[in-house]
């Protein structure tokens, strides 16, 4: 399989991103990757140039570009021709962790929608308190307003991902609500409830309450693109918020705390550990042609491992093409 | 190309994305009211016409286009002369 790589796109780039592509190409011998991206600072990075290709291009697409009218334009940026390179069929699978809506922009305007997907949905994976299994969100942010039939396809999405990338047999989904009883809602979210019900196929356990999803009540978490945005920050903003007041009055409550929290130590790195999502590879754009892979901006050559891994299961488990299989069948019944 | 060449064209399109038989696609059909068309729909409907057709739409131009007579009359205009 190959795998085109935005070799520009993030804080870390290129660095991060080429280090995490040789360790990549290292555990997976089936593995070959297309760096797009400047030449010039990419090369020294790379030792050894087996199984890599290196396209040169000094076009980037940066965190500020408007998303929509930099993919058109800028044709020639690292993140544009990655994509192209998988719409061509010279690669497998996209990768970047630059600009997320022009990665979305890239996903749906460039590779495109799988033919009877109305609309992707952003997926990420995201911590469990009890377990270290996780769960998904999706919509986590690709579209900010949705319709019924949008939530019932994000469900069946999530689900072949859940299966075979996550190994879950019958993932449990839930409706992300703002209640559990089964006529919370407005009329979108009513309608979704109905849909995911009517579903024989569908492991539906119901509404879902944002205070309690980190304890894993479900597999696969549907919601509108707008909530799954609002939520998918608010979790991010809080956990940072709580581990800046901890570290805060750790250190100014006196000598005796301070002893504490040295003793304790070990306890904070498996706390840090748990919300370290990087481990879950980054989020998936479900829904388009092949398996698109975002991570984040600020990640470290580890967490763009873990995507790479992420993306290798994806290829090898054909889950693009499941959901491809799925829809069309759908559309010709 | 004439006019009713770009105009079939386009209607296949439309047919093929937004479920719509070629036979009720008329130059007055509007995007966001008659196709209920949002944003993304809009672009990637640009995206092919341009793809189709060779022509670049430029995006100030591309939000002019709101009816399938706009984008045959824009074609037409800035096809590539061959």
């Amino acid at each position: 399989m190959k795998i085109a790589i935005d070799a520009m796109g993030g804080d870390n780039a290129p660095e991060a991103i080429v280090k995490g592509v040789l360790a990549a190409r290292d555990a997976f011998s089936d593995m070959e990757f297309i760096l797009y991206g400047d030449q010039a600072q990419i090369k020294p990075l790379v030792s050894n140039i087996e199984r890599i290709e290196i396209q040169h291009t000094d076009e980037v697409i940066a965190g500020d570009d408007e998303p929509v009218r930099s993919v058109r334009r800028k044709k020639q940026a690292s993140m544009v021709l990655a994509a192209q390179a998988v719409k061509d069929h010279h690669a497998d699978a996209f990768f970047s962790c630059g600009n997320t809506g022009a990665v979305l922009a890239c996903g749906i305007f460039v590779i495109g929608r799988i033919k009877g997907i109305e609309r992707p949905g952003l997926m990420p994976t995201l911590p469990t308190v009890a377990t270290d299994d996780g769960f998904n969100l999706i919509d986590a942010g690709a579209n900010a307003s949705s319709k019924p039939n949008h939530l019932y396809q994000y469900a069946k999405m999530g689900i072949y991902y859940a299966q075979d990338v996550r190994k879950i047999k019958q993932p449990r989904v839930g409706l992300l609500n703002n209640g559990t009883e089964y006529d919370k809602g407005d009329d979108l979210h009513k309608e979704a409830y109905q849909l995911l019900k009517d579903d024989p196929d569908i492991n539906f356990i119901g509404n879902v309450e944002a205070t309690n999803i980190l304890e894993g009540p479900a597999d696969v978490v549907v919601s509108d693109g707008f909530t799954g945005n609002a939520v998918l920050k608010t979790i991010e903003g809080t956990a940072g918020a709580l581990m800046k007041v901890i570290k805060h009055s750790l250190l100014n409550s006196g000598m005796l705390s301070k002893l504490g929290a040295a003793m304790s130590k070990s306890a904070f790195a498996a706390v840090k550990d748990k919300f370290d999502t990087s481990k879950y590879g980054g989020a998936v754009l479900l829904g388009v042609a092949a398996p698109v892979v975002k991570s984040h901006g600020a990640s470290d050559d580890r967490a763009v491992y873990y995507a790479l891994t992420q993306i290798h299961d994806m290829v090898n488990k054909q889950t693009v093409q499941h959901v491809i299989d799925y829809f069309s069948k759908e559309k010709n019944s | 190309m004439t006019e009713q060449e770009i105009f079939d064209k386009v209607a296949a399109i439309l047919e093929d994305r937004f479920d719509i038989d070629k036979s009720k696609v008329t130059n007055d059909l509007n995007f966001k009211n008659d196709l209920e068309a949002d944003s993304i729909d809009i672009v990637e409907f640009v995206i092919e016409l341009e793809d189709t057709f060779g022509a670049e739409i430029p995006d100030e131009e591309a939000e002019k286009i709101k009816t399938v007579g706009d984008a045959v009359s824009y074609i037409q205009e800035h096809m590539p002369k061959k």
